[in-house]
């Protein structure tokens, strides 16, 4: 076989593998309905489904060459033609044999492509011969009908009303070769003209088979399309803020034109002298200027204004263009339950069956849909929590008979959307539910509580410890549960995709399991927050409330601060503190009031100070990149509109390691306001971002007020808004360099006492010269730089 | 546009603007912020653009140095401070100019912190403080290498970057007595010009360089 024949093959085989796991799915699920018992007109189109997927199976088996596959369903097919024809009736041993059928050609269908091991071949046959006995044996049983089972959900009137148009047993013989199962010839009875398998099956909507990794791949994509979002957000702002630098300037263009005006006047006149007279021109010329000049920067402001409406528009069309992608591409990946659940009432069953237990499994809102990657994640938890029910909640037939219950154990799932993008899940069973004063004696023996504690828990916070781990109320470890780490797990889990869970007990016996999801991984929403002078995210999910409370009312509880919100105290820690940044003028920030956050992790509160608390909004979460594998406090990081990283704050880390550190970090009263409000600042113009930073920290770290600006130009716009009291600026810098600055800075009238102190990398003597010529106060060179030198200096200046 | 472009033609008679007009003492005007005293004629003049153009078909003229025979290594040369460092250029992804970086509370001092290159983020290591080398005053260091192999991909911080060079690896020698402590685990060998060639895959697979730090 050449290689692409082979590659050919290969891909035929994946394609079966997945119609053959539909096909089992249908068989067993259709089964298991027959099994449950169902009226006449619906047994019949049952059957017939279940005969056609066995058919198609078994066609599809032959099409890709799989004889193991395609000899196991022929028997099975016969036996249900059977049914179908009525040449027999099911009984329960004949279930238990399909079932097993279902397993092994699953195991079979696994194995595809790669070939059946010995044993399996052995077991595969096995079961065809068991299969085409029980065919085979239907003749004597079949008149005594139901031998002593109770079950078999077959009343005589059935025989009467099903309405098969099927003529019976006298059919044409099969083709040659497909009755590997040899002696039962009358098996024959199968055949009809050979029809398509899904034609009759309405087709609600035509679908398309895409593989789920380009589906993922789509909704990265998509989702990186939140950064354009937020980039076209960024460039609007910061084309509003230039905007409105015109209506400054509007401003003093408006003081400034009557002096222009006069000016003109004054200089219109002629019969001057000489001297006079070149002024006058010099005057009239610069006056034109000024005229011309004010001309276009009214005709830049009339050209940005409607490309700031523009951009403001685009922000809006592609905030919503994002946001239905976004919506679409999540709804592509939502699946119903369905899809989650099909393999549950097998499992149930067999479960069951091992334990010698009676289980009605019953499922409510299998359509409801929700993230795919939730329904992976949540079929684990899922399991564990059926898996728990049938071993510890339900009990046996005969216990339930001695408590007088009915002899069949019910075990529900109910699912339903409960309000916008929540979903409900209901584990509910009727067993013996969970005793409370069993928790709670488990609880003191693993030492999680005392046994003073345990006496004051009621009933429902006893049985929420369940979800400790290592508590176990099961008196024998099975190889299934019974090491009480499962729920742990399962809480675990459920709460790292948003969701929670919790335990109730019904009143007439029995434990429900409450699992509330997120319809779709949410995107995440970060809130944006001020520490220190850094920015850094904080998962808005967690975050309970942003509170502003006066700093008298900061009450130290135990060398614990604390503060009273809504008549509770929580524990109150600095941000700046916990995370080691350096901490500016927190704690007392607005007239003596402090911002807060009051986050909350699995019911545990604390609060943190921040500087500001600056806005809400979808954020795209990225991890710290291949060097940086786990950070304390910090999850991953985003980029923002403007460029910059934040990093994300990992908010379970952040409780772990604030509640580690006691000591109290806010300084309360009003002393330390007033000694803010004297702080110096200084600005420090400084093009090379790693300069700029270390100057900025040892300045901030000396008590300093530092504002940056990466060139003179900036540096120079700063110093025109804001009142500095000193500068340290780099010489060499793009647009305006440093001796620029520093003879601006002395030529303006208001500036020309600010102390400059250049520091550079040019060390040349002219240099030097050229620094002290235009004005600077102090000259550092930059290969000797000491910080204890700058600390100095800037004491002798302010 | 027409009313533009008139205005346009009314300025040639324009003055070149001379000094700062906006403080000139004679104009009564309010301290305001306009001043077109923006440089309009950088001071060119004494620039010696024939003398450059010699000098640079000068340079051109040369004939290049014989290429190195043998097993060479071919390395982007950097410096820090005030020695030169090579790097394998095969496991140099780019040279990024570094304009802003997030610095990460909770990591060790040789990460300096998060930067954005178009959407990915990395980390940047400055090797300065790993290898602790000296503090070489205030650092203009604006560019970083960004170093990838199939295990890891990170940023290194470095003050100026030299060029390509190529290395006859015959030329390369190793162990150093002088180099200790990291510097020495990470350096493959030294040129005889001084150049430090820093053995890149161990700086990308070393475990010490990756930050997996639990709570304190």
């Amino acid at each position: 076989m050449t290689s692409k024949d082979d590659e050919f093959y290969q891909r035929l085989l994946t394609t079966f593998k997945g119609e053959a796991a539909e096909h089992l799915q249908a068989i067993a699920d259709g089964v298991l309905t027959l099994e449950k018992g169902t009226s006449t007109s619906e047994r019949a189109s049952l059957i017939e489904t279940i005969y056609r997927e066995a058919h198609s199976l078994k066609g599809a088996a032959r099409a890709v060459n799989l004889r193991e596959i395609e000899a196991l369903c022929q028997p099975l097919e016969s036996l249900l033609a059977s049914w179908k024809n009525e040449s027999s009736q099911p009984v329960p041993e004949h279930f238990d044999l399909i079932h097993q059928t279902v397993t092994v050609l699953e195991d079979l269908v696994a194995r595809s492509g790669i070939g059946v091991t010995a044993a399996q071949g052995a077991q595969a046959r096995d079961l065809a011969k068991l299969l085409t006995r029980a065919l085979a044996g239907r003749r004597t049983v079949a008149p005594a009908s139901g031998p002593g089972k109770a079950a078999p959900p077959a009343p005589p009137i059935e025989l009467q009303t099903a309405p098969n148009p099927e003529p019976a047993p006298a059919a044409r013989p099969e083709t040659a070769g497909d009755s590997p199962a040899g002696p039962t010839a009358p098996t024959a009875a199968t055949v009809q003209p050979p029809r398509p398998p899904h034609q009759e099956k309405p087709l609600a909507t035509e679908t398309v088979r895409v593989a789920t990794a380009k589906l993922d791949a789509l909704l990265l994509q998509a989702e990186e399309f939140i950064a354009a979002k937020l980039i076209a957000g960024q460039r609007a702002a910061d084309l509003r803020e230039a905007v409105a630098e015109f209506a400054l300037w509007q401003k003093y263009w408006a003081k400034v034109q009557p002096l222009l005006r006069d000016l003109k006047r004054l200089t219109s006149g002629d019969g001057r002298h000489r001297q006079a007279e070149q002024f006058c021109r010099t005057a009239t010329q610069i006056g034109e200027f000024l005229d011309w000049n004010a001309e276009l920067v009214k005709n830049l402001e009339h050209k940005l204004t409607p490309i700031l409406r523009a951009a403001e528009q685009d922000t809006r069309v592609i905030g919503g263009l994002v946001d239905n992608l976004l919506f679409d591409v999540k709804k592509v990946l939502m699946l119903p339950f369905a899809m989650l659940l099909e393999t549950f009432p097998k499992f149930v069953r067999d479960l069951a069956r091992e334990q010698g237990k009676e289980v009605d499994f019953t499922i409510q809102g299998r359509e409801v849909e929700i993230d795919r990657r939730i329904l992976q994640e949540i079929k684990d938890p899922l399991l564990h929590l059926v898996r728990n029910s049938i071993d510890h909640g339900l009990e046996t037939p005969e216990e339930r008979a001695r408590r007088h219950k009915p002899v069949q154990g019910r075990l529900n799932i109910a699912i339903a959307q409960k309000d916008s993008g929540k979903v409900e899940i209901c584990v509910a069973d009727d067993g013996v539910g969970i005793d409370p004063e069993k928790v709670k004696a488990a609880a003191v023996k693993q030492g999680f509580l005392s046994a003073a504690e345990a006496e004051g828990l009621t009933a429902d916070e006893a049985r929420q410890l369940i979800f400790r781990s290592g508590i176990s109320t099961a008196p024998i470890i099975t190889t299934i549960s019974g090491r009480g780490l499962g729920l742990a797990i399962v809480q675990e889990k459920v709460e790292k995709m948003g969701g929670s869970l919790q335990v109730e007990a019904v009143p007439t016996g029995g434990t429900i399991f409450r699992l509330v999801l997120p319809l779709t991984l949410a995107t995440f929403r970060g809130t944006l927050i001020q520490v220190g002078q850094r920015l850094f995210v904080i998962p808005t999910t967690h975050l309970e409330r942003v509170a502003r409370v006066k700093g008298e009312d900061v009450k130290t509880v135990e060398n614990r601060e604390t503060i009273l919100l809504n008549g509770h105290p929580i524990a109150l820690v600095s941000l700046a503190a916990t995370l080691g940044v350096p901490s500016q003028g927190q704690g007392s920030s607005q007239n003596g009031f402090l911002t807060v956050l009051v986050l909350n992790v699995n019911g545990q509160r604390l609060a943190f100070s921040v500087n500001a608390v600056l806005n809400e909004q979808e954020v795209l979460v990225k991890n710290l990149g291949p060097q940086l594998l786990r950070v304390p406090n910090i999850a991953g990081a985003t980029v923002l509109g403007s460029g910059a990283v934040v990093p994300i704050l990992n908010v379970t880390d952040l409780v772990a390691s604030a509640i580690k550190k006691t000591a109290p970090q806010h300084v309360v009263g009003q002393g330390k306001k007033e000694a803010e409000q004297q702080v110096s600042s200084i600005l420090v113009a400084e093009d090379s971002i790693t300069a700029r930073t270390l100057l900025k920290n040892i300045l901030e770290l000396a008590g300093y007020r530092v504002q940056t600006a990466i060139d003179g130009v900036e540096g120079f716009t700063a110093l025109q808004r804001e009142h500095f009291d000193l500068v340290v600026s780099d010489v060499e810098m793009p647009r305006m360099n440093g001796f620029e600055l520093t003879s601006r800075i002395r030529a303006d009238k208001r500036l020309a006492e600010l102390p400059v102190i250049l520091v550079t990398a040019l060390e040349s003597p002219e240099d030097r010269k050229r620094g002290i010529e235009v004005g600077a106060n102090a000259y550092l060179v930059k290969s000797s730089f000491d910080q204890g030198n700058l600390l100095d200096l800037i004491k002798q200046f302010i | 546009m027409s009313e533009r472009s008139a205005l346009r033609t009314a300025v040639p008679e324009m003055i070149r603007p001379q000094g700062n007009l906006a403080t000139s003492p004679g104009a009564s005007s309010p301290s305001a912020p306009y001043s077109f005293a923006e440089n309009l004629a950088p001071d060119r003049d004494h620039i010696d653009i024939r003398g450059i153009l010699r000098e640079r078909a000068r340079l051109l003229a040369q004939e290049p140095p014989p290429a190195p025979t043998g097993e060479v290594l071919v390395v982007v040369e950097f410096t820090l401070g005030a020695e030169h460092y090579g790097v394998k250029s095969r496991l140099v992804r780019e040279v990024y100019p570094l304009k802003d970086f997030t610095p990460l509370p909770g990591t060790p001092p040789f990460i300096l912190g998060l930067m954005n290159v178009r959407g990915q983020i990395l980390s940047i290591t400055d090797l300065n403080t790993l290898f602790g080398l000296p503090d070489s005053g205030l650092r203009n260091a604006n560019q970083v290498i960004i170093l990838q192999n199939p295990v890891r991909e990170f940023a290194i911080l470095v003050d100026t970057i030299v060029g390509m060079r190529t290395i006859p690896m015959a030329e390369l020698q190793q162990d150093l007595p002088t180099l200790t402590g990291l510097a020495g685990e990470f350096v493959k060998g030294i040129t005889p010009d001084r150049l430090a060639v820093l053995h890149g895959d161990k700086l990308l697979t070393d475990n010490r360089l990756v930050v997996n730090g639990d709570l304190a």
